[in-house]
């Protein structure tokens, strides 16, 4: 390569950019090549991938690991979804339809600071300590303050409903079909388009971030951050940066998972999530973005394949063993169990995760018919 | 002063439990250096496990069959069934133990922090998921009542014929307290005076020190994980029989880690002071801070005392101090 510039391209060869295009017509037309389930499978991969997004940065480029994050997703939520409810807004903008784009960013900054005040133990503290510093993060906001607090906002009791017309986006409301031309557009595909085009923004940001001054230090500070130190890094200040990106994103997420609700309450984010998403980038590879998307895509297909099969399972098998019918009963505590099995079984037998998996496939392919690269 | 009496009493006797969960946790980390994130789940299955060895058990999928086993206290009084469940349990408990280092962690050895640490959370993931199949998830009592619910009384005075006053124990406290005590004098002995307790701490001491004289280390991971399942089996037992057996006894579980946060990881009487501790703060909170909290602060208090110490003395009381080297 001739300069750093084109070095550091993206898509660099016009093969590259013949997939992207073929992958955004993909993505475009994707409600209508299936069936509406599969809507709601898409975009709750796009929040998988936005929440887990904050955890990658953290864990996989700044080496810090955290427990809690779906705090700040929660406080993302929250914010968005009080700002749309409660707020005065002129009715310029409630018209124009810029109310929950808007509370969405304020939301992502508002849990960026939250996540920055949770992150100031990172200068004192690191690795396991860091991580109950997080865990503790994730239940004094959720259990404490959001449950007992912020709920209450209101006089409501625990969970806030939203009315539809306040989730508009431009002149497109968000809960209700809509027609274009001769076309109907459902609800569900307006969110997905929204997803998409969340998550497209938010990941493009991200890859520039990481090639920039924040991802090299964000890397020198995961790979030995005493010596990072001594070149110069101020490595508390880059820290705290990344507690607010991962912050920032989570709330960015929070508040675009609320558009998929009918109730906000606390009991959307608890613990649990937290660990998906660590999981979600350990399953699909820590340290890269690809292994956000197959991560996300492995896991909630499990869990949609999960709940499937127990739909045949009711419907085919019960009328021959009737003892099989608690298995569809119990299908989330199945979930749980398919969930930590994979990620023992992959952290034991694959510990680079799909990733490493799909870098084996492409070279596969680049060098093909050779096998390795010469100097 | 009585209700400061009073908490501080209850505080100790609680904590004497957290303790026991506490040294489970510590002798794993201790002999093989695993941090353990599935103390809670240990401590739901022992509790589960004793509860099915006391009243009864049917096996889910073979209910029709009517393969069911009637339970101990069918034969025996509350209290030998109880014991007799609690036997059981830590045979059950070790057993496990030993399988779950076999077939989950034998393979870790050696990888970076956090794939151990995920993994310790993907098993916390299964081994709830498991006990969620075969037991249900609603409350489960130990039916018919082990201990009876009057409070021991101390320090009052008799009014007809009665004991009032003075600070009150709940009955299961102090049985808990007992039993917490004896199986932790139990464990020390057994480091103390026995080989295998020795091997184990030797490794703990200086693991290839230890290798070089002919310990087997996969030998002393087995019995580690063993010894944690058995003392969170026990302690499982007794939260059980404070209030019912469901998910929330897996959340008790994970107050082990503030306490060893306190005591310092690599400490065993750090550990019993830091689960005593965690006791106490959570019972004091719990008294004078929860009418300032609309939903009670109770189970978060030790999570916040744990982020304020960890700011000023990270390594705990008695914990040793890592000196990192480039």
């Amino acid at each position: 390569m001739e300069s750093y510039e084109a070095d550091q391209k993206w898509w660099r060869t016009r093969f590259i950019k013949g997939k992207m295009l073929l992958m955004i017509v993909l993505l475009v037309a994707f409600p209508f090549l299936v069936d509406k389930q599969w809507l709601s499978v898409a975009y709750t991969i796009n929040y998988y991938i936005l929440a887990a997004l904050g955890v990658q940065l953290l864990i996989g480029y700044c080496g810090q690991v955290t427990l809690g994050h779906a705090a700040f997703v929660a406080v993302g939520g929250y914010c968005s979804c009080l700002m749309v409810m409660f707020l005065p807004w002129p009715e310029v903008l409630r018209h124009a339809g810029l109310a929950y784009p808007i509370s969405m960013i304020c939301a992502g900054l508002l849990a960026g600071v939250w996540s920055v005040l949770f992150g100031l133990p990172s200068a004192r503290v690191k690795g396991f300590y860091l991580i109950l510093t997080t865990m503790a993060a994730q239940w004094i906001t959720v259990d404490l303050i959001i449950q007992q607090y912020v709920s209450q906002v209101g006089g409501r009791l625990q969970s806030f409903s939203i009315p539809t017309e306040a989730l508009k986006v431009g002149p497109w409301l968000l809960k209700e079909p809509s027609e274009i031309g001769t076309w109907t557009l459902e609800s569900d595909a307006k969110i997905y388009y929204l997803s998409v085009v969340v998550v497209a923004i938010c990941l493009l940001a991200t890859g520039n971030l990481l090639r920039s001054k924040f991802g090299r230090a964000w890397v020198a500070i995961r790979d030995n951050d005493i010596a990072a130190e001594t070149m110069g890094v101020n490595i508390v200040w880059y820290k705290l940066i990344a507690f607010f990106v991962a912050g920032f994103f989570g709330g960015i997420a929070g508040a675009f998972h609320i558009s998929t609700l009918s109730f906000v309450s606390p009991e959307n984010y608890p613990w649990t999530y937290s660990l998906i998403w660590v999981g979600v980038i350990l399953i699909g590879g820590v340290g890269s973005i690809q292994g956000l998307v197959f991560g996300s895509i492995f896991v909630v297909g499990v869990f949609k394949l999960l709940e499937l099969g127990a739909g045949l399972v009711n419907i085919h098998l019960v009328e021959y063993y009737p003892q099989l019918e608690w298995l569809t009963m119990k299908v989330d505590i199945l979930k749980d169990v398919t969930f930590g099995l994979a990620i023992i079984l992959f952290l034991m037998y694959e510990p680079n995760g799909l990733s490493y998996r799909y870098w084996q496939l492409k070279n596969y392919f680049n060098l093909w018919p050779f096998s390795y690269q010469a100097k | 002063m009585d209700i400061f009496l009073q908490l501080v009493t209850t505080g100790i006797l609680v904590g004497s439990v957290y303790g026991l969960v506490a040294l489970g946790w510590v002798v794993i980390y201790k002999c093989s250096g695993v941090l353990n994130l599935a103390m809670g789940e240990l401590t739901l299955i022992g509790g589960y496990v004793c509860l099915s060895l006391y009243s009864g058990f049917c096996l889910p999928l073979l209910s029709q069959t009517g393969f069911c086993y009637s339970g101990f206290v069918k034969w025996m009084g509350p209290g030998a069934a109880l014991g007799l469940g609690v036997m059981g349990s830590l045979v059950v408990g070790f057993l496990l133990g030993l399988l779950t280092e076999r077939l989950f962690l034998r393979k870790m050895i050696g990888e970076p922090i956090l794939a151990v640490i995920m993994v310790t959370v993907g098993l916390s993931f299964f081994l709830k998921g498991i006990v969620f199949l075969v037991w249900d998830t609603d409350l489960r009592v130990f039916t018919p009542p082990v201990f009876p619910s009057t409070d021991l009384r101390i320090g009052g005075h008799l009014v007809d014929g009665v004991v009032r006053g003075g600070i009150g124990i709940n009955q299961v406290y102090m049985w808990a307290f007992f039993a917490s005590m004896l199986l932790m004098l139990a464990f020390i002995l057994f480091f103390k005076y026995t080989r295998w307790g020795l091997a184990m701490q030797a490794c703990a001491d200086d693991e290839m020190a230890a290798l070089s004289l002919g310990v087997s280390a996969k030998f002393v991971y087995a019995l580690a994980w063993g010894i944690a399942f058995m003392s969170a089996g026990v302690g499982g037992t007794v939260l059980g029989n404070i209030n019912g057996l469901n998910q929330s006894v897996s959340y008790l579980g994970l107050l082990v880690l503030p306490a060893v946060v306190f005591g310092g990881l690599n400490s065993v009487p750090g550990a019993i002071v830091g689960g005593i501790t965690i006791g106490l703060i959570q019972n004091l909170a719990g008294g004078y801070l929860d009418q300032f909290f609309p939903g009670g602060i109770k189970e978060v208090a030790p999570f916040v005392f744990m982020v304020l110490f960890l700011l000023f003395k990270p390594y705990g009381l008695w914990g040793w101090e890592r000196i990192e080297r480039v």
